[in-house]
Parts: C-alpha cells; structure tokens; sequence
C-alpha cells in the first residue's frame, strides 16, 4: 500500500495520528493519508466496540470519524491534510487497535436487546442504565470552540443547483446561459461526481467534460462552489431557503433561491455481509476517485465485491496499478478482527485481501429534495426510493427540480440529458 | 457468531431488523425508532436502502417501507456554524409548510384484524396518555377497550420530546402528580418489561433575572414542604453541578436532584404489550371521523376504517385534541403550537442534569446514548398544528445554548425536528367529561404531557372505573374557563 510514484502524488507534509507521524500531501483528503499508510482502523463502533474505519470515501457514511484538532466526530473524507494535523482514534479503550471493550462484541453472538436489558430487577436494572452511560457517546465534548464562521448575510439567486455530477453541471448551463443567476454547490472538493471515477463507461461523457463544462459555467457567470454542502431546504414562511456550509472558509451561507434543481446523485451502500464493517472494506466509486486524483495504493490484493461494467472497470483499474484483484459477485462473509483480511467466498472458500472495494447501485440522495415534501417511487434498478420527476425533472413540489441518479439509476450520459431538461424547465 | 450489521452508526445488526418486523413494526419509522438504525452520524443513508429491501423480503408494502423522514441538517452542523445565523433575520410562519411530513401508510387490511363493533371505552389517541390510561383501566378491570391512533405508535408529541421528568412545580397539586410519574419511571423497566432507560441527573433551572431568582426562591420553599430535596445554588454551586456552565449568564439556579430524564419511546410500545396483554386492542393508522350522537351521549366512533360502538369515550389526541373534541361539536380552549427541538452528536457522559434557563425557553439534556437533546421556545411561534422545522429555531437555540455553555459551540447537530405542544389558558390540562356524559376529556397538557401521563393515568382510570373521585378531575375540568377560575401554571419550559 501506499501511493502511485508520481511527483504529484508525493507526501510534502506530515500529520499525527495519536501521535505517530503520518506523511502526507497538503490539501488532499486525511482518508487518502490515513490508508496510503496502512491505517484504516480508526476507531471502535457505538455498542459492541467494533473496530471502525472510511468505508464511502464520499461523505455520506460517517464510518472515519476521528478527532481532529480537538473537535470530535470530524469526518476525515471531507478533512484536508495540512502539516501537523492532530488526529486522534476514537471511542476505544486504550487504543482502536487493541480495544478491551471489543469483548462486548466477542460476548453478545445475538447481539444486545437493548429493550429487554436491565428489565428484571430494580437494583440490577439500575445499574445497568449507569454501566451504559459510561460507555456511551463517541468522541469527547470539544477542547474548545472551533473557528466562528462571520455572520450570515442572506442571499438571492434565481437558481440553487445541488450537485456537480453530470446531471448538475448540464442543468446549471442551461440555466446560466438563459441569463439566470446561479449557484452550483458540491460537498465535494472537485467537480464531475461520478465521472471523477474515470471508469470510461461506455455510457460515460469524454474525459475532461467536467472540468470544461466548469469553465463554461464560470464564463457564464455561474458560481461553481465546491466543498460546499447544502445542509437542508426549509420553507422559511413560505418561501425556500437553503443553507450552505463551506468549512474551508469557514462560512455558513443562507440563500433564498427562486429554483432548486436537486442533482444529489447517489449514495454509497455497505455490503450487507456479515461482518462487512471491517475496515478496509471501501466503496468502489470512492476508491475509483482516491486512485486517479491522489494516486491511492490502497493494500496489496482486492476483492471487488459487484458485478457489471463498474465493478469490471474498477478491477482493472486495480490491476493496473498492481493490485492482485478478484472479482465476485457476492461472498459470505468478511474476514479478519481488525482490518479486513480476506473474504469467504460462496462455496466456503477463502480469499486473502486486504481491501475490498464494493460496487452496487448507489441510494438516490432524495433526502435534501424531501426537505420539501417531495414524493418518491419504488426504482427498481436502484433497488431503493428514488424522487419521483417528470420528464422536464418536476418534483411536484414548486419551484423544485431533480435530474440525475437522484431520479433512479441510470447512465452519465442520460443523466447529462435529463440534467439540460431540468435546468431548462427551471429557467422559469 | 459474526454479525452482519444492517446500520454501522448504531451498531443494528439484520437481526435486530427480523426481530422488530416479528414484534410487529412493519413501517420504517416504526423500525426505525424500534431499531435505533438511521439516527446516528449518518442520519439513515447508509443504511435506508438495505433495511427497506429487508421489510419488503419479510411481507412489508411499498407503501409501508417509505423512507422516514428526511430531517435537516444534511450533514452535522457545529452550533457555532449555526450560531452565525442572525434569528430576527428569519421570519416564522406556516405559509406553504405541510402540516406534517407524509406518513407512511398502515398495514392493508388483510394484516390487521378488524375492528370490533363495540367496545366498552373507545380512547382517541394512541399516545402515552391514551395507551397509559388504557392500561390502568386494564389492571382495574376494564378491559373491553379499544385505542385508535391515527399513525404509528410514537408519531405525535409522544415520540417527539426531549425525555425530561421533573417534580420542580409551582403547586402541591403538580408536585405530587409529578413525584408519583417519577417513581413510576423509576420501576418501569421492571413493572412494565421494558427499558426507558430513567437516570436521574437532576434538573437546574438557572435563574437569569432577580425576578427569576425570587421565583425560584418562593417555589424552593414549597418544595421544601413537600419534601423535595430542591436546593437553590449560587452560579459557583451550579459549576459543581455543570463545570461548562457560564457563570456570568444566570445568579442563581435551583437544582432538584431526583429529576432525570428518560428514553420516551419504550413507554409507548410497554404500555401497549402489557394493555393488549390484558386485553385491550390498540389500532394503529386508524383514523377518527365523527361521532354519532343521541341525546346527551355518544353513541359511535366513527372512522376510516369503520365505526364501533361505545360506552365511554376519552378524547387523549393531545395537540388533535380540540379537533377531535369538534368533531363532536365540543368547543374546547386548546390552542396547538409547535415546538422544536434537535440532537447532536453523541459524546461521552459530560452533562448530568437537564438545564433550563428561565425565561428563554432554552432547555438541553444529554441522552442516555450520550447525545445532546434540546430545545427552545418560540414566543413568536403561531397556533397550528405544523411539524416542519425551521433555520429560525436553529439560530435560535445555536446562539442561546453556546451562552450558557460556551464549549458546546463545537458540537455537531445531527437533526432537527418538531412536535406540538397542547396549549391551555391557564398552562394546565383539561379532565373530566364534556358536552356528553360519557365524552371524558384528558388533554391540555401544554407540553409536560410525557412526563404526567403515568400518574395522572393512575387517577383517570381510578375515576373511570368508579373507585376513587380524584380532586384533580374536579379541578381542572372545562367548566373552570367559563366559570372564570382558572390558576394559571407558570413554571412551563420550552
């Protein structure tokens, strides 16, 4: 494991993790520092101390908290390294390697009914609700206060679009060129969502379309805001009104735009295999986009878990930056008591790896868009609740749009295509 | 033994799904707040999409397995992030906000059994009022009872607060009500089979104002006489109490330490098991639509699923309470208003009791899982029943809450969310039959509902089943506010 030996790549900082230095590049994400070091075990679980690690490498599954700088529960997906950043494991005791507490896992096979538990006798029953407390929470209150963002002056545009996949990025053209005002936000600190993976899917858009189309809407007066997260959409009396976190500034935005156009995309999906949560078990788009933008070696052998032309493009992918790489579609269960050490295949057989990178349709985001009430369908090729849209991307809810893997699963040139389609009908 | 672990956040394993669908939580919310899956870091994306394709395997309806409720903010916000936001800049008002999220549909009729054509009492509201009445009635003997709840169990006020119990009141009467729910909580696990997870930290009420401390001071001393063990602490006791306190904020505080706070959940689904045990048939997403009437009584209930006949019926909708009492062509005082509340993060135990400074209606706990629970009133807040949340309340509580506790500026809100407080002029409940003889009214309890339930259940039912005649129901009937002697109860938070 480690890193791609391009100078680009190359570690120019170093960071601590409980107080072991730990090289890395400045800017990049402190997950990518984190497993081209070899440690993705950084913490231990809620209930059972299970050990814990980044699984989405996108945001959304909240698996690599870590304290950071004194703040607890800090993602470190969406944490940029810098030279001497304080990192420390979590929730374990002593260590998130070698965790006393794990025995809680070790000693429940069934799991811990925590309704029934300390129900038979006062004294006991007490005893445990103290006991319980005690293990409680993740991280410890923070050292201090974080940096204040500056007050909040409210802002107007005419159109809010959510995501910079290729769904947002063709609906913000449509609307900038009509002379709309717009805003573009992305959690994430590049454009293209998932074509930031560089699968070259036969249904993909052409390398570099991202980035040009970002020009494009630069030139055209859109505001691309990246790592920017739209935190939730109210309906403040009546009107919308979106707030945006930039933690970079850090700065907390309010807007109230005329039009959203929710082009959230999706969200990644823990195999659900018994003991699945190892760390070490990655989702494949997240693993894809650490490869090609920070040059993550992440182990020395993978099983990719899925099947269809990603799951085939991020084998190669693999392979090809020396990964020894199996692909199946499915296993039994994952092996190993801290980091993932191997997968027992179908027929009971072992596979030895220390990654496994998971491929599988992702969950469509609809949670920013239901904010507002907007109404979801059954899609079946997602196999989750997908926002259910007309052909112009009409959620139903006014003044609300949706294009893109939000809708359902679908290819990046469709998705491209029904992004021009909301953002035209946006345009009002 | 491995588990395959469903929600990763809370540690909720496949297994622990099985179990909920077999106790009989079909719909998402309901496994959801069964379960604990979705309300940790991540809110329920990571695990949303298996556990529904896991209900829809063991028999669930597409239309029971909708997602819950998307709940802002979308990622956890740090209090001093949302600290930033100016709250006069921020208007209040129900204009376009539904008046509640979607809920999810029940069962089809060919999961649940029907209803019965007649039943001796017929409770409209299957929140902790009704179901806690419905089960003291049963341990008195009555069990021809019917509960009607129009969503799932926990989907009103019941499910929606923030856990406190306390016996910190202004009037004998209030006290003792209080005193005799906390002994309840205090064995409920064991009574009732089933964890609410009660732990006393206490209570401190800081006392902002001179006005505030003489409060304080006059309602110590009451205590004092019913044998409450309320102390009044100067802001240097109170840091012994609560370290992180500012004390520049407050001059004095009064500290009762046998309040505590519980897990409001479980009292739902404990009072249920043990009522139906007895007998009693709880429906759920089973709506009330009228009433039939002859002469001075109620004659049916009337629903969308049909009408039963009745013998008595108590109006327990809370904040739906004056609807329903309408329904009936029984006007009522009632005045439903929203309230907001938030949880953030899960930390280690760092804050033992719940905090309220006066005046403000600021309230914050820490839950037994080691979140931050609080909330604030709104006194610009209309009447309506709205449970939408709003950026307002955020800059609101944000900026009151890292006053008094400066440290909390670097906790993280996971999500917002609102219930609706049953309002009465006076601040106290509404008990006793109304417009029909056998029209019982239990409603009115201006958001302390949660915490009086267990007791004030104990005296409903004893009325009701004709063993004792409780003070309390003559009291606080609806006749008082037409008779113009209402006591106003001023000592309400949030």
């Amino acid at each position: 494991m480690g890193r791609l030996p391009d100078p680009s790549f190359a570690p120019d900082c170093t960071i601590h993790l409980d107080g072991t230095p730990i090289p890395a590049r400045a800017g990049e994400p402190l997950t990518v520092a984190l497993l081209a070091a070899g440690r993705p075990l950084l913490a231990r679980s809620h209930k059972y101390h299970r050990p814990r690690g980044p699984f989405c490498l996108s945001g959304t599954c909240h698996g690599c908290l870590v304290r950071v700088d004194g703040q607890p529960d800090v993602r470190a997906c969406r944490t940029p390294c810098r030279d001497g950043l304080t990192v420390q494991t979590q929730h374990a005791f002593p260590t998130a390697a070698h965790d006393l507490l794990g025995v809680i896992d070790l000693a429940t096979p069934h799991g811990l009914d925590h309704h029934h538990m300390g129900t038979s006798f006062g004294p006991l029953d007490r005893a445990v609700v103290a006991i319980s407390r005690r293990l409680a929470g993740l991280g410890r209150l923070p050292d201090g206060a974080p940096p204040a963002p500056p007050p909040v002056v409210p802002e107007a545009c005419d159109a809010l679009v959510v995501g910079a996949g290729p769904a947002g990025l063709s609906a913000a053209e449509r609307l900038a060129t009509g002379g709309r005002r717009v805003l573009l936000a992305d959690g994430e600190p590049r454009a293209g969502g998932r074509l930031r993976c560089r699968y070259d899917l036969p249904d993909d858009l052409e390398q570099g379309w991202a980035g040009a189309q970002v020009i494009r809407l630069a030139d055209a007066g859109c505001e691309v805001a990246l790592a920017t997260s739209v935190l939730g959409l109210w309906l403040d009396d009546g009107a919308v009104a979106a707030l945006l976190w930039q933690p970079g500034g850090p700065r907390l935005r309010l807007v109230r735009p005329r039009a959203v156009v929710v082009c959230a995309g999706g969200m990644a999906v823990p195999p659900l295999l018994a003991d699945g949560d190892r760390p070490g078990v990655l989702w494949g788009r997240g693993l894809a986009v650490a490869v090609a933008e920070h040059g993550l070696v992440p182990g020395r052998a993978a099983a990719v878990l899925g099947q269809g032309a990603e799951a085939e493009a991020l084998s190669a992918r693999l392979s090809g930056i020396g990964l020894e790489v199996e692909r199946l579609a499915a296993a039994r269960r994952a092996l190993g008591r801290g980091r993932v050490t191997g997968l027992e295949r179908l027929d009971g057989t072992r596979l030895e790896c220390d990654t496994v990178a998971v491929v599988a349709p992702p969950t469509p985001a609809t949670d920013l868009a239901r904010h507002l009430g907007a109404p979801v369908r059954f899609d079946e090729a997602a196999g989750a609740f997908a926002l259910a849209v007309d052909t112009d991307g009409a959620t139903g809810v006014p003044g609300l749009w949706a294009a893109g893997e939000v809708t359902g699963a679908m290819g990046a040139q469709r998705a491209a295509e029904a992004g021009r389609r909301a953002g035209e009908a946006a345009r009002g | 033994m491995a588990k395959t672990l469903i929600c990763a956040c809370e540690d909720v394993d496949l297994a622990d799904v099985r179990r909920a669908f077999a106790a009989g939580h079909r719909d998402l919310e309901s496994v959801k707040r069964y379960t604990g899956l979705g309300t940790g870091p991540c809110q329920g994306k990571s695990c949303v999409a298996a556990v529904t394709r896991e209900l829809l395997r063991l028999g669930a309806t597409p239309a029971e397995v909708l997602p819950f409720t998307a709940r802002p903010p979308r990622e956890p916000t740090a209090l001093s992030a949302l600290a930033a936001l100016d709250p006069e800049a921020l208007p209040i008002g129900h204009e376009g906000v539904p008046p509640e999220p979607p809920a999810p549909a029940g069962p089809s009729s060919a999961q649940v059994p029907p209803l019965p054509a007649r039943a001796d009492v017929v409770i409209v509201g299957g929140g902790i009022v009704g179901l806690s009445i419905a089960y003291e009635l049963a341990v008195r003997g009555v069990t021809d009872v019917l509960v009607l709840e129009r969503g799932y169990l926990n989907a009103g006020a019941s499910g929606r607060n923030g856990g406190g119990v306390r016996a910190q009141w202004t009037t004998p009467a209030m006290i003792r009500l209080a005193r005799r729910s906390l002994e309840r909580c205090r064995t409920f696990a064991e009574d009732m089979g089933i964890n609410v997870w009660f732990r006393r930290g206490g209570y401190l009420f800081l006392a902002p104002t001179p006005e505030h401390v003489g409060r304080i001071e006059r309602n110590q001393q009451l205590h004092a006489r019913e044998g409450l063990r309320t102390r009044i602490l100067t802001p240097a006791q109170a840091l012994e109490v609560v370290p992180e306190l500012d004390p520049s904020t407050f001059l004095a505080a009064s500290h009762n330490p046998d309040d505590g706070v519980v897990f409001p959940w479980p009292f739902l689904w404990g009072y249920a098991t043990r009522a139906e045990a007895l007998g009693v048939q709880v429906r759920t997403f089973t709506r009330v639509t009228g009433f039939r009437t002859a002469g001075a009584a109620i004659t049916h209930v009337e629903t969308d699923r049909g009408p039963v006949a009745c013998g008595l019926v108590i109006n327990a909708a809370g904040a739906w309470s004056k609807a329903v009492a309408a329904l009936a062509g029984v006007a009522t005082p009632n005045r439903p208003t929203r309230h907001e509340i938030l949880v953030g993060e899960p930390l280690d135990p760092w804050l033992d009791p719940l905090v309220s400074l006066l005046g403000s209606g600021l309230y914050f706990s820490q839950s037994q899982r080691g979140e931050l629970v609080g909330g604030m009133g709104d006194p610009a807040e209309p009447e309506g029943i709205v449970q939408g949340s709003t950026i307002r309340f955020l800059a609101r509580f944000a900026r009151a809450a890292t006053r008094v506790v400066p440290r909390l500026a670097g906790v993280k809100v996971l999500r917002q969310w609102a219930g609706c407080y049953d309002v009465t002029p006076d601040n106290n409940p509404i008990l006793g039959p109304a417009g029909f003889g056998n029209f019982f009214q239990v409603h009115g309890l201006v958001g302390h509902g949660f915490m009086m339930a267990p007791a004030l259940a104990e005296v409903v039912a004893d009325e009701i089943a004709g063993r004792a005649r409780s003070e309390l129901v003559a009291a606080f009937d609806l006749g008082r506010f037409s008779r113009g002697d209402a006591v106003r109860e001023d000592f309400i938070i949030g």
